[in-house]
């Protein structure tokens, strides 16, 4: 893999912005809507619910701006949007972002409601995303991600305008990546797998976990990724060093490696025993890789994840064990659909699988007597032809002797 | 420093939960309000009240204990009565105010608006749409109104335990500028450079902070990167600046050390001189009661006495990076010139001094603590810019 100070990428084309701006208008002029909002979200390090839901409170702005923090209006008819950030910084992408306080730190809400005057939207249908949780992005977030102060005063200021939810006319273009940014996810799951070498490699007997995760962090950012706070647990989860913990042997460490490229989010969970794997983990390791296998190939565009899930559910009891799955959509962050055994998410079971779909696809077997539960996981695309895996590594456990 | 795997540190104390919920019940109860309630989207308060990163709770004025709200609920040392959200968090924060009698209330909300010393970096406040407005809802003759300095003015003097915490941070974000000293030479992979700088105070068991880092030639604006830099390699000459922040139980501390890839020019040398007697100064002023007006004012008397150009960025650290009062080119401070420092207040103080040109800047700084014999310094390197070849 080339070095980041080597790297050749600049970033998304303009071709891709085009892409996404297009799919979004045509979303939103078939949902009746005269602009997509997306208005300042609140602080994503004060909405901690999940390392995901962090990294998705600013997602929908950042896939059509490329900014990290910033709102914009983009009106259905073609017309160019308005954006608005803390300082008036444009990048490749947007040209002319407008500051959002004179350049000053200060309320968003004015330069919010002037942006929507200005293109005409005083008795618009206004489309807002992140209002609640939608089906495809903001799983997690069932009360949104928007700020209140600044959005309740952007209502008082466009008394005659219609403001709807319209979190999955967004997340429905979300849900289908484009050709560039699947490249850039391969890149994202080759790092998260040199994050799992490096787990491999340092974990042993007597480590200290906090430099154990420490060791992975670093591999994962000296290869360019942005930082996510990946999870190790052991059991108890940490998605920050461990403090008073030492590597026993017999130790299971689980892990979801997580590593970003191009704003792409990928997952790579790699079971790690600190010992020899036990004989009766054996057929259910056996029978989780062959589980893997076989559904990713039903996996196709087209079959309703309803219809990838009565497959699951149909394995185990053929070969005498329990088959669960655990999955969510990959891209900027708190994807949907999302599915655990607990929880499937609303109207999950009736979304029909695309070209261009990613997700982390987590399978899992367990025990007929419910003792014992195994899972192996890595990111997936769906292809014509069935998902392909992205990674690279055996779908087997790691034991360390 | 002990390794992560033997720190003896078990977390704070209930004393130190019970001095906070204090501070705040009698600022609360001088304002009139009834209860305190934290909703879903500020995080940092809910971690002052709470220990928990991601909670919501109402802390009654009364002494009655609070009632926290989780994604999982249970309990804590702290709390004892933490309600479920299961990931909707609107009914039970609902619940939680008409549990403890709010229905008439007059009811402060911290992280509504901007404060004068919390959450200074969100003017807007941090408050979540959606689960506020079906709380109102469900309470419509309760009076909200916002209250973040109210837990602010709290938050603002640390206590023995927290800035012993802050002085620990402080040690780990040295030992990450060491790091960076010792591995940032010409054709180093930045990126490389910053993940190793992390990967240092990690291991020592800093929570994750990002490292603000900035290089490029001495003179020329630098990107500001957090995370690690694409396309940048090294060269003779750059001039690394950096925000170091490491976090040691929830405190995030900041340490700014200067690196230049290079020789000091001679040029260079008269600001740095400067801007040590500039933070020596200032330093020696902060004793309770002086206002930031006074310190502004001194600051700026400095650069005219010695014909430089001088500049303050300060700003409140703590729990999250939303500490203030924050002053900054972008918040020159006129809101906050009344303010009075008092002892036990921590905050990054890292004056600029900047050439007559306005070419040159130098700027250095660290974390200090107010005493009633000046501030005192949180961290033990020595002033200077680091020259590395």
């Amino acid at each position: 893999m080339e070095a980041p100070a080597d790297v050749t990428w600049k970033g998304y084309s303009v071709a891709e912005r085009d892409r996404r701006w297009t799919a979004v208008r045509k979303a939103a002029g078939e949902a009746g809507l005269d602009c997509i909002f997306v208005p300042l979200c609140v602080d994503p390090m004060q909405l901690y619910l999940s390392s995901d839901s962090k990294r998705g409170v600013r997602s929908d702005v950042r896939y059509l701006t490329q900014m990290e923090n910033a709102a914009i209006v983009l009106p259905t008819d073609g017309r160019a949007p308005i954006v608005i950030d803390d300082r008036g910084r444009g990048n490749n992408w947007i040209a002319d972002a407008g500051p959002a306080n004179r350049g000053m730190r200060g309320s968003w809400s004015s330069a919010m409601a002037d942006a929507l005057i200005e293109l005409g939207m005083e008795r618009a249908r206004i489309g807002i995303s992140g209002l609640t949780r939608g089906t495809y992005t903001h799983a997690r977030a069932n009360d949104g991600v928007i700020n209140y102060s600044s959005y309740v005063e952007v209502m008082r200021r466009l008394p005659n305008a219609t403001f709807v939810n319209a979190t999955d006319v967004l997340g429905r273009v979300r849900f289908v990546k484009g050709d560039e940014e699947i490249e850039t996810f391969r890149r994202a799951v080759a790092i998260a797998e040199a994050g799992v070498e490096e787990m491999a490699a340092v974990a042993r007997p007597g480590v200290d976990a906090a430099h154990l995760y420490s060791r992975v962090t670093v591999r994962l950012l000296e290869l360019g990724s942005e930082r996510h706070d990946w999870a190790m647990n052991l059991p108890d989860r940490n998605t920050n060093p461990p403090i008073g913990r030492r590597l026993r042997a017999g130790d299971y460490i689980t892990n979801e490696v997580s590593a970003v490229w191009g704003s792409q989010l990928a997952q790579e969970d790699q079971p790690i025993l600190l010992g020899a794997v036990p004989e009766e983990w054996k057929p259910l390791i056996e029978l989780q890789r062959q589980l893997w296998h076989e559904s990713l190939a039903v996996m196709r565009p087209g079959t309703s994840f309803g219809e990838v899930l009565d497959f699951i559910s149909a394995f185990g009891p053929k070969h005498g064990v329990g088959t669960h799955v655990t999955c969510h959509s990959r891209g900027l962050g708190n994807e949907g659909p999302i599915v655990t055994p607990r929880t499937v998410g609303p109207n999950v079971r009736a979304v029909r699988l695309e070209r261009g779909n990613t997700f982390v696809w987590k399978p899992s077997v367990e025990s007929a007597d419910g003792k014992h539960s195994y899972v192996w996981a890595g990111d997936v695309v769906v292809m014509e032809g069935g998902a392909e895996a992205l990674p690279k590594r055996p779908v087997d456990i790691i034991s360390i002797t | 420093m002990e390794s992560p795997a033997d720190s003896t540190w078990q977390g704070y104390s209930l004393a130190e939960r019970d001095r906070r919920w204090a501070a705040v019940r009698k600022n609360a109860a001088e304002a009139g309000l009834d209860g305190v309630f934290v909703p879903l989207g500020n995080g940092s308060d809910a971690r002052y009240l709470t220990e928990q990163a991601a909670a919501s709770v109402v802390l009654p004025t009364d002494g009655r204990a609070p009632i926290g709200v989780s994604d999982r609920g249970g309990h804590t040392p702290w709390v004892s009565d933490i309600r479920t959200a299961n990931r909707a968090w609107a009914e039970p924060m609902a619940h939680a105010l008409l549990d403890l009698g709010m229905e008439r209330a007059r009811i402060g909300v911290s992280g509504l608006k901007g404060g004068k010393v919390s959450h200074v970096r969100n003017p807007d406040g941090v408050v979540d749409y959606s689960a506020y407005a079906e709380v109102q809802r469900r309470l419509p003759n309760a009076t909200f109104e916002d209250a973040t300095d109210i837990v602010g003015f709290a938050r603002y003097v640390k206590g023995e335990e927290e800035v012993a915490c802050l002085r620990h941070a402080a040690a780990i974000g040295e030992v990450g500028i060491e790091e960076m000293a010792e591995l940032a030479r010409p054709g180093m992979d930045a990126a490389v450079l910053y993940a190793r700088v992390m990967g240092r105070m990690l291991d020592i068991g800093s929570e994750y902070y990002p490292l603000a880092f900035y290089c490029a030639p001495l003179g020329e604006e630098a990107a500001r990167n957090t995370d690690p830099p694409l396309g940048m390699r090294l060269r003779l000459g750059d001039y690394i600046t950096n925000e170091t922040s490491p976090v040691w139980g929830g405190q995030v501390a900041q340490e700014d050390q200067p690196i230049l890839v290079g020789p000091i020019p001679d040029a260079f040398k008269p600001l740095i001189d400067l801007q040590r007697e500039v933070w020596e100064a200032g330093l020696a002023m902060m004793k309770p009661g002086l206002t930031f007006g006074e310190l502004l004012d001194f600051v700026e008397a400095f650069g005219k006495q010695h014909d430089v150009a001088t500049s303050v960025t300060m700003h409140g650290r703590g729990i999250g990076d939303d500490n203030g009062p924050l002053i900054t080119p972008r918040a020159a401070g006129e809101a906050i010139r009344g303010l009075r420092m008092e002892a036990g207040n921590v905050w990054i103080w890292k004056p600029s001094t900047h050439s007559p040109d306005g070419k040159l800047t130098f700027q250095w700084g660290g974390d200090v603590l107010v005493t009633d014999h000046g501030g005192e310094r949180l961290f033990k390197r020595p002033h200077a810019c680091i020259s590395v070849q």
